[in-house]
């Protein structure tokens, strides 16, 4: 069999790789064993894992569907074969991150629907709250128990060519990718078990066993039963719904399968009715009851709100908490997080623009093929702007829509997100990678080691969407010897990224 | 256990038994095409369709019946839903909406199946020889014993089955209901023909062996219909139907399952201590019909008592 040795392709100059050093010839420290292993091995074994990786994926059946697509209905999201490796110290530091902003997000979340405190404070305009699409009415003066709202979120977070991490967004409604993160893991695992005697690679596998000890944290009664709420088969994410119901040992439910009565909430099994105490919904608020939201919606449960509002049902996440992950909210987090803890934020936010701001608009329309400029309830990667890869043409018809609805958009400098070597056609070659750690928010804040990185497998793009040729990585958290890299960048600096390029400054809160 | 999940695990075994059927039924058919002097007519091309009730589906897309056009129509047909291509979809879409109530190594055999056939389709000519009816064949009993090592005996397990012996006694029934219309069966000197045919009634329902056990005899019509009826250790007959149908509703919930019960308990009443004489005495025929009808009833019963529950 002919063989190619395998060397890394090194990224453009201006680039953060996380493997290799500025230059592309050094490696950094906690690569170095996966280095030693990639040069020992040829383009030809990759491949080959690949394709058996791709097989089994296929058998079992780890397919997401794509909106819009007649012909393919179920498609394979690609699993790339190479890890994304985070040092333990790098990983300690954005845990205790995480922890300390979700705290800070479900204090928010409470405070918003009782006392409304940060508004009276004058820290977050009341209309950008109390008139959002996400806020919603029914939760005011309803309370949950433990006054936590969200118990599952996924903060998406990139790292920037300064080294640092930034949060991208927070999401505090049903972030999905979980079961991308779990499958990965075991199929590295079978397909590269030498790699894993190199590496203490920290586990990841009972996440399921955390998630629902945080459901069951989230009821008030001893032994509460659990079911997933899924909108059906039919759904992008429907394979990890019953991944999730079937790895907690729990029932996967539709809304036909649930009922009410008696102001309680019940599922129908083959012994009669039995009552429900924790819904982990994996679809939105607008879908959960017809009586009280959307009357078409033929996905859930006539009356679940009376019952949720009664205290007799828990809905994991509450209802309502998507007006903390809004990204017209997101500017004002690193505020929420002084405001209700008295700390400083450990985790940067991206600097933003609020299009609903005229001297910002200003400048986003000055600066239109520089930046990056989405939707303030946009997710998936769709309508969105991405300045300086978008033709000029694009950018024209993008400005007419931005001038028409400016408070519907945000806008961020254009991040060169790092990149991580990646099996491609080309050979390993660098792309760009975010990382979504998953947040459990139980009695105490649990978060498995790592999370799920995504890749975009483009050259040169950003995007890394599985809706928009996104694919994923596992991602590896790793205790070195000695924890102290000296090709990693130093802790957080405290030079925001984008401070240079403004005038107009971009918000960072209300002063 | 869900409601909704009982119904479609029923229907993922129902549906997989089903195109199993179809695949024993056209295979037979077709290898009896080729022996018989009667190949070319019309009847005994269309007898497939008579056996499933597809018929009329058949007439309305106006192709002559060959035993070639007949076979494709059943196997491949994407409008009619009890073709083999269909039936294997729906098994897969059941098991695509309970994937957390079966082992991993059912659903991975399932959607095998189903990329399987995907295949089969891609590569052009739809395959409807010999080779095709056994891989059918095969798939359903590879799930089959898959389901036997891999699941616990719980309620899934036992409406998995139940689904395929209800499924399985109705389709015993009617191969034997059309045989015996179509040969008006004399008790003596049967012709060569009838002789092929009988044989291809046993071998559809993998009888042969078990006969020539039985009986170490000829093959006799009374005999075919005795041993499919009334055998007590045939895995296709239908007391050995009945038999399985009771055990499985008696591990399923009582109180829910009272109705389905009673109507299972009477038809293997029936057939345990019944004998060829008693079905003479209301004629094969007659007795073969409100067979149908009573294991009809059944599928609506169970329907009511553990999927429609409020």
């Amino acid at each position: 069999m002919e063989s190619t040795p395998l060397k890394p392709i090194a990224p453009p100059e201006g680039i953060f790789d996380e493997m290799l050093a500025p230059g592309g010839d050094a490696v950094r420290r906690h690569y170095g064993a996966y280095g030693d292993w990639l040069a020992s091995n040829s383009a030809e074994t990759m491949a080959a894992k690949r394709a058996e990786a791709d097989l089994i994926f296929r058998r079992i059946g780890i397919t997401f569907s794509v909106y819009g697509d007649e012909s393919g209905t179920e498609r394979l999201i690609p699993s790339d074969v190479v890890p994304r490796i985070i040092p333990a110290g790098e990983w300690a530091l954005l845990e205790k991150g995480l922890v300390q902003r979700v705290t800070a997000l479900n204090r928010f979340i409470a405070d918003i629907y009782h006392e409304q405190a940060i508004l009276k404070a004058g820290l977050i305009p009341e209309d950008q709250i109390l008139a959002n699409e996400q806020y919603q009415v029914a939760m005011i003066g309803t309370r949950v128990p433990h006054d936590t709202y969200a118990h599952i979120i996924g903060v998406d977070i990139v790292r920037h060519n300064d080294g640092n991490y930034y949060v991208l967004e927070d999401n505090l409604r049903v972030p999905s990718g979980v079961s991308y993160m779990l499958s990965n893991r075991k199929m590295m695992m079978r397909l590269f078990p030498d790699l894993f005697r190199r590496y203490h690679v920290r586990p990841v596998e009972h996440y399921p066993a955390l998630l629902l000890q945080t459901l069951r944290d989230a009821a008030e009664v001893v032994t509460p039963t659990v079911v997933v709420l899924t909108p059906g088969r039919h759904n992008s994410a429907y394979f990890e719904h019953a991944f999730l119901a079937q790895q907690m040992g729990v029932e996967l439910v539709e809304g036909r399968d649930l009922f009410v009565k008696d102001g309680y909430v019940f599922m129908r099994t083959t012994s009669g009715p039995q009552r429900v105490d924790v819904i982990y919904r994996r679809l939105d608020d607008s879908f959960l009851d017809p009586l009280a939201f959307r009357p078409d919606s033929l996905l859930g449960v006539p009356g679940l709100l009376a019952v949720y509002r009664m205290g007799r049902v828990v809905i994991s996440n509450a209802i309502g908490t998507g007006v903390a992950d809004d990204k017209s909210i997101y500017p004002y987090v690193p505020e929420m997080v002084r405001f209700y803890l008295g700390e400083e934020p450990i985790l940067k936010n991206v600097p933003t623009w609020q299009c609903r701001k005229p001297e910002d608009l200003r400048y986003v329309l000055e600066h239109l093929a520089e930046l990056v400029v989405k939707e303030v309830h946009g997710a998936g990667g769709y309508g969105m702007l991405v300045g300086p890869t978008a033709s000029r043409d694009e950018v024209q018809r993008f400005r007419a829509v931005l001038e028409r609805n400016p408070s519907n958009y945000i806008a961020q400098p254009t991040l060169s997100l790092s990149s991580c070597p990646t099996f491609v056609e080309e050979g390993i070659a660098p792309r760009h990678i975010d990382l979504r750690p998953f947040v459990l928010v139980g009695r105490e804040v649990r978060i498995v080691p790592g999370g799920l990185t995504r890749v975009a497998l483009r050259r040169g793009s950003l995007v890394v969407n599985s809706s928009q040729g996104g694919g994923t990585k596992d991602t590896w958290v790793v205790d070195l010897p000695e924890d102290s890299d000296d090709l990693t960048p130093p802790a957080q600096s405290q030079t925001p990224i984008g401070q240079t390029q403004t005038q107009a400054g971009p918000s960072q809160g209300a002063r | 256990m869900l409601s909704r999940v009982a119904s479609h695990l029923y229907w993922l075994s129902r549906y997989l038994e089903r195109a199993e059927n179809m695949a024993r039924i056209l295979d037979v058919g077709q290898s009896l095409a080729l022996l018989s002097a009667k190949a070319g007519d019309e009847a005994s091309a269309a007898e497939p369709l008579v056996i499933t009730e597809n018929i009329d589906a058949f007439r309305a897309t106006g192709k002559p019946a060959t035993p070639e056009t007949v076979a494709r129509f059943l196997a491949w047909d994407p409008q009619l839903p009890s073709s083999i291509a269909n039936c294997i979809e729906f098994t897969r879409e059941n098991a695509r909406s309970v994937r957390g109530s079966i082992t991993s190594e059912m659903w991975e055999t399932i959607n095998d199946t189903w990329l399987q056939m995907q295949a089969k389709r891609r590569a052009g000519h739809e395959p409807i020889d010999t080779a095709f009816f056994d891989w059918v064949k095969e798939r359903s009993h590879l799930l089959r014993g898959v389901t036997f090592a891999t699941l616990r005996r719980g309620q899934p397990y036992h409406f998995i089955r139940l689904g395929t012996f209800i499924e399985r006694a109705d389709n015993t029934a009617r191969i034997l209901s059309v045989k015996q219309a179509r040969n008006a069966i004399p008790e003596q000197g049967a012709s060569q023909f009838e002789y092929y045919s009988l044989s291809a009634v046993l071998r559809s329902v993998s009888a042969l062996e078990a006969y020539r056990d039985t009986y170490h005899d000829t093959i006799g019509a009374r005999r075919v219909a005795e041993l499919l009826i009334f055998d007590e250790y045939l895995p296709r007959s239908l007391r050995f139907c009945a038999e399985e149908i009771g055990l499985q509703l008696a591990e399923l919930p009582r109180d829910a399952g009272r109705h389905a019960r009673r109507i299972a308990e009477v038809i293997h009443a029936g057939l345990a201590y019944g004998s060829l004489e008693d079905v003479h005495r209301v004629g094969l025929q007659p007795f073969l019909d409100q067979f149908i009808q009573d294991n009809y009833r059944l599928g609506d019963a169970v329907h009511a008592g553990f999927m429609e529950t409020q």
